[in-house]
């Protein structure tokens, strides 16, 4: 590589890392905590499980029966979607908004277990340690444009890792892999530290940051999504709002006949965003590791009960979908929650020791003229 | 592949390989993702444990 193009590329690995530093210790630290979300909750006793029973009911109810008895005496909402948590197949959460809207935010969520119609109490709405830990994560308790900000720290690091990777061989062609010079100058030692853990951690850096980013911009991929594969089925379709609804039961049914062997994961209902004015959204999940977080929509015509349309989701939604595990690290057992927490810490000592060697820079320029040894390795770039 | 890349390619495939078994299913599956993953953990600590002592003697040898 031509010295200017090096000296480009370095540039652009010092400032990259330098800008998003103090950030991605944050979410390095909180990201450490939150691998281990579960068991932090379960030890603190702020684990969310529902668990008082409200209103008893001893057959297995229709879900159109839960969705009555849920509005039953409430003119003022209406069942905008329903979610059913892969964790607890019993149980469905229910979302009630405002009658004509179709923000599916604000609103209240009733839980039932399906089993025996039994309304769950909801949990409680407590600050919790990973709460309070996630909202750091995600975006710096400033709602939107911090998560957006977020987004652009993933990216500049992104950006980061790619430059590294870039001047890695030019840098180190003298030295041996994972050379570590103990005993040698502070700014050595941080350097061989650097190039070691950047460069065993960067693949595992590279998914985790970009699936990170991607999370972080999910706003943007959600409302993508809906202004071009929503806003299609919505064109396609017939808009008139149903006169009369058939039960949500016919309807999923109905789902289950065109998409077999998955499971439910949401219903959103007419006239909602994630619906047209007149179908059902049935989206099914399947079963294994990978495939239960790809979602596939079955389009249900709300006055008739006949399927409409059916799809997948497109590529940027699945990467998005698919982008949490790869983020968390939570699809492999306690062993990968352990190991995902040492990567961090070794992503988090990169960060620390890549600081450093440019902190010491002045100082190693004077030393150099003096020292002949720092001509190798990183000792020779400031 | 030369001797600057050769390790790390090794375990960038091996990282990547262990995040995709850990998706693709369980038992034998999550064996080979904690496996792929655990290398670059494996390798950093004995590359610190091996030059802890006598780093001057090993630095000498290889610069």
């Amino acid at each position: 590589m031509r010295a200017p193009v090096l000296r480009g590329w370095y540039a652009v690995h010092r400032w990259s890392s330098l800008i998003c530093t103090i950030n991605l210790l944050i979410l390095c630290l909180t990201g450490l905590l939150l691998v281990f979300h579960d068991e932090i909750d379960a030890a603190l006793g702020q684990d969310h499980r529902p668990v008082a029973a409200v209103v008893g009911n001893a057959a297995k109810p229709s879900l159109q029966t839960l969705v009555d008895s849920a509005v039953q005496g409430d003119a003022q909402h209406t069942v905008q979607s329903m979610f059913f948590p892969p964790d607890e197949p019993s149980l469905v959460a229910m979302h009630l908004g405002e009658r004509g809207s179709a923000s599916l935010r604000g609103g209240k969520n009733i839980i039932f277990n399906m089993d025996n119609g039994m309304r769950q109490a909801l949990p409680v709405n407590v600050e919790t340690v990973t709460g309070f830990l996630l909202k750091l994560h995600v975006n710096l308790f400033l709602g939107l444009p911090g998560q957006l900000f977020i987004g652009l720290v993933g990216l500049i690091f992104v950006l980061s890792i790619v430059s590294g990777i870039v001047i890695y061989a030019p840098l180190t062609r003298k030295l041996v892999f994972g050379i570590l010079r103990f005993g040698r100058q502070a700014r050595i030692v941080q350097a061989d530290l650097h190039n070691l853990f950047a460069v065993t951690t960067m693949v595992w850096a590279l998914v985790v940051g970009l699936t990170g980013t991607f999370l972080a911009f999910s706003p943007l991929i959600i409302g993508l999504w809906q202004k071009t594969e929503l806003a299609d089925i919505i064109r396609t379709l017939p808009a008139a709002k149903p006169h009369s609804m058939v039960p949500v039961d016919q309807a999923i049914a109905q789902a289950r006949l065109r998409a077999p062997g998955k499971d439910l994961a949401y219903v959103f209902y007419p006239g909602t965003e994630y619906a047209t004015q007149r179908h059902y959204m049935v989206v099914q999940r399947g079963h294994s590791e990978l495939e239960q977080r790809l979602f596939s929509i079955v389009v249900v015509d709300a006055q008739d009960g006949t399927v409409a349309d059916a799809r997948g989701m497109p590529w940027y939604m699945q990467a998005l979908l698919l982008s949490g595990p790869f983020h968390f690290g939570d699809y492999a057992g306690l062993p990968l929650k352990i190991l995902w927490a040492m990567l961090t810490l070794l992503t988090a000592t990169v960060t620390v020791s890549g600081f450093i060697v440019w902190m010491k820079r002045t100082r190693a320029v004077v030393v150099r003229r003096n020292e002949a040894t720092l001509a190798d390795g990183w000792g020779g770039q400031t | 592949m030369n001797g600057t890349w050769g390790w790390p390619l090794l375990l960038a495939a091996l990282s990547l390989g262990g995040l995709a078994a850990g998706i693709l299913g369980d038992g034998v599956w999550d064996w080979l993702c904690w496996v792929g993953l655990a290398a670059p953990v494996v390798v950093v600590v004995r590359r610190m444990r091996d030059q802890w002592h006598g780093p001057d003697e090993r630095s000498n040898q290889n610069s």
